[in-house]
């Protein structure tokens, strides 16, 4: 951010911020050259247990089979399987939970009414509990509102388990945002939801994003949720790609595996790509001068 | 008139009605289920609820049990380390990226990636690559680099470390990203100032921005402490606990006995002892927050 | 679409519909997911299929994730026809609980109580009543060997007892190879101390930990030897082990740079995989001397509690095909696992499984491993102990008196 608009120099502090972002660019790298040779080579290759070697000879078998041929159960037509569950659990899953914590990081921010605090120290706490523990009574709860099993099941699941991050994200986004400019909308005559939808959202797009990037990461590679309140016919992508990985006594192919990891992961890294434009700086800059 | 006071009253529930689901979730879902997890931690539940009251005899036996102080003296130092590491690296890494560097996007998804990736596969890969036989030992020691050694992951002591790095790998990108939404709510005319004042770049960073990052900070402190608390994938796919029970975490005790071992209150305890101590750090910390902000905004 | 046409579609689609509603339909919760389990799992499906049922396939990987997705959907008024669970304890709370349908009409009429494994009646009959179908029995304590590592060694015959081990232990270290494969995880460790504790400590002693959890068994000489063996066979190890997959061991004596694995029948899957043969690569030794304890372990198949009668018909026809000896045959060649009844055609099984079902039908050589006898809880207290004493230096007498209460209840 020093220079604006010249052409940047070979100074020394230009070289130096290069070194550093490529030396660590490096370091976050070097296992995803592990995985890409791996599920290149054979697994007789693989055995031999050079894992930083590139492969002898290049074979695309493990991610024609990882996408359709690998075993999970009686089926074997690889992680394609559960791609379409994946997004029919994401969209909502993402969209939802992140209106949600914006309203509620929108009203513990600038209305704050008596109480809210304190349901907001109580859903802090609750993310500190482990998901799993609170698997059995939550079974108990859908099933009692008979929605266990089920698409709404996960989605409604995914709200639950994301709201602290969710809320915690945009209410101390907001918390940055000047009370002045809340109190001016308010004289201009907005109400609850004006104030909304056409002053804080518009504003909020960084936060969205980032908040976009955590959800949809988080509830593209949910596992133990998915598997158990998804019901059979919603199974999500990850299960066949543990199926595909994990065993206890079968054989291990780890080329496959690794392809299988990969495929299961370009839908986040999509998002990560496009969510570039976003990054932007001054949304709020403007905003508070005019 | 009547009717517009109404729609005055009316009008102040909708703060409230609009956190409906905030309310609803907390109650039911979080409050509901730590009641009914510290229910069944003072019971005799085995794969299901039990019935019979056993006061704080699951307690007992949780610390009595060698493995689980270790994975509490465990869970400290990866804690500590893990939460300044990424929170280091993160800002770093952001405000480097921020410097207007060609190739921002490409950079950006490096850093990001490893979170995109289930840990299942990558935490295999971290194990091939830090054990001695297979991994980064063996290839510097065949480029000639006999001398080097690095080990950690067979060492009782030293295993938990490894499972530090895994975990800082796989979150630094992450709070970059947070951090770089951060940055970049700041007002340009900071940046403008400060260098009509001459002051050097690292110092604005230091003595301005950051203080001025103070909501994010918070944000990213407190993610990272959850998933600190929770931590579980990473020592399965990695290390498995081991070696032996070295690099047990509490989280993964917890997963164990509630599955594997078919001992619900056990791992209910487990939880409620996590429970507790964070509300137990973390309450004294709010209250002086909420009663500082009293004044201020948020 | 014409009305005519739309009612003929109809009637057509409802006919199939109650076609389909008189087969049998069976969704079966299991976690055999790679490429060897799938091809055995697809043999109970085509057998089933043959008998006309409907097989619907749920394959969750990792037996605790499975179980635990049975037991959620149990709860949650969702479950599946049939779930796969271990020759264990792990299965007694839900009978307990009475959430099982037990399957006492085909044990009887197909005279399981005859053919079945003393240690297997003992699980899945429960206060006098069958609520597991049993699917395979596995070996885990198999003593595997490479013949290239030890033509490389000098070792010509086969260890007869753990004296001759050590030795070929110590003759494939001064050929710098790696005597003793192995994949440090809990599981794994605790697979070697019970290969130990049979071979060494003999049927007896085994019984009387495992089994009786023995106090006076616990603290005696015996047991302290079996514990020393077992901490002795650590130095035989390569610095690479701790965190090490089993197949990853396996690959070592594939590529003959280890000599000897401990570990179960299902390594012959990874032997397959690389083209190796019994016999000719590699060697199988099922324990030392005539006598040695045959450790049963293996899968069953629980199911859930319903009073619909399409659900019953399912899961009865389910327990009868499962155990019928064609599916036994055909489904354990595929996994390398053991047939539940000796009385069947073995001449199609490799000669290591061959091996294991002879000395099977001795039924003096019988036992289970540690959940067949214990809680899934005392079993895992048990493992805790064994893999800290297997990679820390903690005295003997220290893990006998540890062993003692944590076994206490």
């Amino acid at each position: 951010m020093k220079k604006n608009g010249k052409r940047s120099h070979f100074t020394p502090a230009r070289i130096g911020v290069y070194g550093f972002l490529l030396f660590s660019a490096a370091f976050f790298l070097a296992p995803l050259y592990i995985m890409l040779t791996t599920s290149f080579k054979s697994m007789d290759e693989i055995r031999l247990g050079q894992i930083f070697s590139l492969p002898h000879t290049l074979t695309f078998d493990a991610w024609r089979l990882a996408w359709s041929e690998a075993c999970t159960g009686v089926a074997c037509e690889g992680v394609r399987a559960g791609f379409w569950n994946s997004v029919r659990i994401a969209v909502p899953s993402t969209v939802l939970p992140i209106l949600i914590g914006a309203l509620n990081g929108y009203c513990l921010s600038f209305w704050r009414p008596r109480g809210a605090n304190w349901l907001f120290g109580v859903l802090m706490l609750g993310a500190f509990i482990p998901l799993q523990v609170m698997i059995y009574p939550l079974v108990k709860l859908e099933a009692a509102l008979g929605m266990y099993s089920s698409l709404t099941g996960i989605v409604v699941v995914h709200i639950i388990f994301s709201m602290p991050v969710m809320t915690l994200l945009f209410r101390n986004y907001y918390a940055a945002i000047p009370m002045e400019l809340f109190k001016a909308a308010r004289i201009d005559g907005g109400g609850f939801w004006r104030i909304f939808v056409q002053l804080m959202l518009p504003m909020s797009v960084p936060i969205v994003i980032v908040a976009a990037i955590m959800q949809i990461t988080g509830v593209w590679n949910d596992y133990i949720l998915g598997l158990v309140f998804a019901g059979r016919e919603n199974l999500p992508m990850t299960v066949q790609l543990n199926n595909v990985i994990n065993t206890t006594t079968g054989e291990r192919l780890y080329n496959v595996n690794m392809a299988a990891t990969m495929l299961t992961s370009a839908v986040p890294l999509l998002v990560y790509l496009v969510s570039g434009r976003w990054f932007v700086r001054g949304i709020t800059a403007g905003a508070v001068k005019g | 008139m009547a009717t517009s006071r109404l729609k005055a009253r009316l009008r102040g529930l909708t703060p409230w009605s609009a956190l409906l689901p905030l309310a609803a979730t907390v109650l039911v879902a979080y409050l509901g289920t730590a009641l009914w997890s510290l229910w069944i931690s003072v019971s005799n539940s085995r794969t299901f609820p039990g019935t019979e009251f056993v006061g704080l005899s699951q307690y007992e036996r949780l610390f009595d049990n060698d493995r689980w102080q270790h994975a509490l003296y465990n869970l400290g130092i990866y804690g500590v380390l893990f939460i300044a590491a990424c929170m280091v690296i993160g800002f770093l890494l952001a405000v480097f990226i921020d410097q207007k560097v060609r190739g921002e996007g490409v950079l950006r998804v490096a850093f990001l990636y490893p979170y995109a990736m289930s840990f299942v596969a990558t935490g295999l890969v971290w194990q091939w690559v830090l054990n001695p036989e297979s991994g980064l030992q063996n290839a510097m020691q065949q480029l000639g680099w006999q001398g080097f050694t690095f080990d950690w992951i067979i060492d009782q002591d030293k295993v938990i470390y490894t499972v530090v790095i895994a975990s800082v790998w796989q979150a630094s990108g992450l709070v970059m990203a947070l951090m770089l939404a951060g940055l970049r709510g700041i007002d340009v005319e900071i940046w403008k100032a400060a260098q009509l004042d001459g002051v050097p770049a690292w110092r604005v960073y230091l003595s301005v921005v950051l203080p001025m990052m103070g909501p994010t900070l918070a944000t990213v402190f407190v993610l990272l402490s959850t998933a600190v608390v929770k931590a579980f994938d990473v020592v399965v796919a990695m290390t498995q606990g081991g070696p032996g029970t070295a690099s047990d975490l509490p989280a993964k005790f917890i997963m164990d006995h509630l599955f594997g071992r078919a001992n619900l209150a056990l791992a209910s305890a487990g939880a409620m002892t996590m429970l507790l101590t964070v509300l137990v750090i973390v309450a004294p910390l709010l209250y002086l927050r909420s009663r500082k902000k009293e004044g201020g905004h948020a | 679409m014409s009305r005519l046409k739309r009612t003929l579609v109809a009637i057509a689609l409802l006919a199939g519909g109650a076609a389909q509603a008189q087969a049998p339909k069976a969704e079966v919760i299991h976690w055999w997911t790679s490429g060897g389990e799938s091809a055995a799992v697809k043999t109970l499906a085509d057998a089933y299929r043959a008998q006309g049922g409907v097989w619907v396939d749920t394959a969750v990987s990792l037996g605790e994730q499975a179980r635990a997705v049975a037991i959620n959907r149990i709860v949650g008024g969702n479950p599946p026809t049939a779930a796969q669970f271990n020759i264990s304890k792990q299965f007694f709370d839900i009978v307990d609980q009475g959430l099982l349908n037990n399957v006492d009409e085909v044990a009887n009429r197909d005279g399981w109580a005859n053919f079945l494994p003393e240690t297997v009646l003992n699980v899945i009959r429960v206060k006098g009543h069958f609520y597991a179908a049993p699917v395979d029995i596995h070996m885990p304590t198999w003593i595997w060997y490479s013949k290239a590592a030890f033509k490389k060694a000098g070792i010509t015959a086969e260890p007869k007892n753990f004296d001759e081990l050590f030795a070929a232990l110590d003759k494939l270290k001064a050929a710098g190879l790696v005597p003793l494969a192995h994949g440090g995880q809990p599981w794994q460790d605790n697979t070697v101390f019970s290969a130990v504790l049979a071979n060494v400590g003999g049927r007896d002693l085994y019984l009387k930990i495992f089994r009786d959890r023995d106090p006076a068994a616990i603290k005696s000489e015996e047991f302290k030897k079996v514990l020393l063996t077992f901490k002795r066979l650590h130095g035989y190890i390569d610095k690479g082990s701790p965190g090490r997959n089993w197949n990853d061991a396996t690959a070592m004596l594939i590529t003959g740079k280890a000599g000897v694995q401990i570990m179960g029948d299902w390594a012959k899957g990874e032997f397959n995989q690389a083209k190796q043969e019994a016999g000719r690569d590699f060697g199988c030794i099922a324990g030392f001397g005539p006598k040695s304890p045959y450790v049963i372990q293996g899968d069953v198949m629980v199911f859930p509690r319903s009073t619909d009668p399409q659900v019953i018909k399912a899961q009865k026809l389910l327990a009868s095909v499962i155990t019928a000896p064609a599916t036994q045959v055909a489904f354990s060649i595929k996994k390398g696992s053991v047939p539940i009844r000796t009385d069947v055609d073995a001449s199609k099984m490799d000669i290591c499984a061959q091996a294991g079902l002879n000395i099977m039908k001795d039924k003096t050589r019988q036992v289970g491993n540690g959940e067949a006898y214990m809680t899934p809880d005392q079993n895992g207290a048990l493992q805790d102990l064994m893999t800290a004493y297997w990679n820390r230096d903690i005295p003997v007498e220290k893990v006998q008196k540890d062993l003692l209460n944590a076994l206490r209840d």
